[in-house]
């Protein structure tokens, strides 16, 4: 069943389109990549499903829901995940807070209660704690858990981020290049980890990556961007083979070669 | 000094520096999350200020239930402030210096607002209890300065750990460490925000009042905001615990300062010591550096 349907959207950023008619539907089973050069439009894609920053042009709908104006933390709410490129986590709170901030979506509904701590919220206070702990044990931080974030080994801080975007039970989970600053056996680790939340928590997963090996095992389909267009979409199979992104990664070399 | 002026001065201080710790949280947990100096809260101190007077002399005559009142109050005008003049300059993505002269704006109308309705006034809260002190085995111990201290102690310690637990006040913790990630966590910015003017509010309600019992009630008494402020950079911006220590530091010194050299002096000591210890550690006791100032 589709998830997420993406309808030509477009974003400039004082003339220069950094996205431009980019269309994509994404099952709420697979997991897929967006591909391209550096500066192709990928990470201004995923702000823009996630409503970081606000479309110029087109529409995104998720889960029959028209999510194109909706501010970051609706979207979330509705079940949209993320991990950044460069690690955004909060310094000052504790590895274990760290995943429970992303339980407030309902926030706001009862202020007053949290002020006053009613047994209701200690109650609810207890949930978010024990979600927290398994999202942690589910990824192996379990050990970590009162340490600062910035304590941890790079590895681990990725992880972190992943247990925290599976906090909110997403349906969609956007990943902005988990390899990035890994080395090749986390790669491989990082790989597993992915098929493992894919395969245990039944959600669909979009990747922005640059490492190929792990693009083409794991995603069943792969979006190239270039210049912020769509230049090409197919399995892994069609895309190695596809003339025009050998061109955009290669250059005229593709053709000499 | 004798032995017993020295006790008693320390327990004054104490029980001072308390409700300047007061004001110093106020200050900077608005700071933490926006990163602005938020002048503004004087404004809210002075509102409450005599907001208490009012309902201490005309409707409540019970203490506490006067206190709450007013507690409760400087919560609606930190949330009012927040609403009409902060929301719309964040929402808009203005650089810190419009919130900062902005809170400075606010200061100065709720002042002139004072000043032009009963500027000619002074006000003095009733005393609410019979007995205005004790006697501990020859120490006179004001009844409101031990009142000060002991609230000034309790509202510290729910705060922080509300802070600590809830997910509120998570949301709060991570919001001053980055308040563009939240959102993308499922956090509302413009609730927590509001939370946080709302906190800062109310315990500029709880310095209001306490300010209003201690001194009398004039237009210019949001300006004694400044020791918080001050509290807060020596403790070092960033971190409520240090504004807390250095809150109580701050009115120790003072209080000893004032009973050895006299209230004329006492000030200048205090700011030149200020001028240096930042020389020296211009992070302030706690504090960690801060490139974004305003």
């Amino acid at each position: 069943m589709e998830l997420l349907r993406i309808e030509a959207i477009s974003k400039n950023f004082g003339g220069v389109a950094a996205v431009a008619d980019f269309s994509l539907s994404q099952d709420d089973a697979e997991i897929s990549a967006i591909i391209g050069p550096n500066g192709a439009g990928k990470t201004t894609t995923f702000n823009l499903i996630s409503g970081v920053q606000e479309v110029d042009k087109g529409q995104l709908h998720f889960a029959g829901t028209n999510i194109t104006r909706f501010p970051s933390h609706k979207i979330q709410a509705l079940g949209v995940s993320r991990t950044f490129q460069n690690i955004r986590l909060f310094d000052g709170l504790s590895v274990i807070d760290n995943v429970k901030i992303a339980y407030t979506s309902q926030l706001g509904y009862r202020v007053f209660d949290e002020l006053l701590s009613t047994p209701r919220v200690r109650r609810e206070e207890k949930l978010i704690e024990e979600r927290a702990r398994e999202q942690l044990s589910f990824l192996g931080l379990e050990a970590h858990a009162e340490q600062k974030p910035k304590n941890l080994a790079y590895g681990l801080r990725r992880r972190l981020e992943l247990a925290r975007a599976l906090m909110s039970a997403p349906k969609l989970l956007l990943l902005d290049e988990p390899a990035a600053g890994l080395n090749p056996a986390e790669i491989r680790e990082l790989m597993k980890t992915i098929e493992h939340i894919h395969r245990e928590r039944k959600l669909s997963v979009i990747v922005v990556e640059h490492h190929m090996e792990l693009v083409m095992n794991i995603c069943s389909r792969i979006h190239v961007m270039d210049f912020g267009r769509k230049i090409a979409e197919g399995t892994p199979q069609e895309i190695t083979r596809n003339e025009k992104v050998l061109q955009a990664y290669l250059g005229d070399m593709g053709e000499v070669c | 000094m004798g032995s017993s002026i020295f006790v008693q001065q320390l327990i004054n201080g104490i029980s001072l520096g308390g409700v300047y710790a007061v004001m110093a949280v106020g200050f900077g947990i608005v700071f933490n999350v926006l990163k602005f100096s938020n002048f503004s809260h004087g404004g809210v101190v002075a509102i409450t200020a005599y907001a208490g007077y009012y309902l201490s002399r005309n409707l409540i005559s019970d203490f506490w239930l006067a206190l709450a009142a007013t507690t409760l109050i400087g919560g609606l005008a930190g949330l009012l402030v927040e609403r009409l003049v902060f929301r719309p300059i964040r929402i808009a993505g203005k650089p810190l210096t419009y919130f900062f002269v902005n809170s400075i704006t606010v200061a100065m109308i709720v002042q002139q607002f004072f000043s032009a309705m009963w500027g000619a006034h002074y006000f003095s809260y009733p005393d609410f209890f019979e007995r205005t002190a004790f006697n501990i085995s020859g120490l006179i111990v004001s009844r409101t300065y031990l009142l000060m201290l002991v609230i000034s102690a309790v509202v510290l310690i729910a705060l922080t750990l509300f802070l600590r637990a809830t997910k509120l006040g998570i949301a709060i913790r991570a919001a001053s460490s980055d308040i563009y990630t939240p959102p993308l966590m499922g956090v509302n910015t413009d609730v927590v925000t509001g939370i946080t003017f709302l906190i800062a509010g109310m315990l500029a309600g709880i310095t209001g009042f306490f300010l209003g019992m201690t001194y009398t009630v004039t237009p210019f008494i949001g300006s004694m905001m400044i020791k918080g402020i001050i509290a807060a950079i020596i403790g070092g911006m960033g971190s409520l615990a240090g504004g807390v220590i250095a809150g109580i530091l701050l009115g120790v010194v003072e209080a000893l300062l004032i009973a050895e050299v006299g209230s004329s002096v006492t000030p200048i000591i205090i700011y030149l010591g200020i001028v240096l210890l930042l020389l020296v550690r211009p992070r302030g006791i706690a504090g960690k550096p801060y490139t974004v100032k305003a």
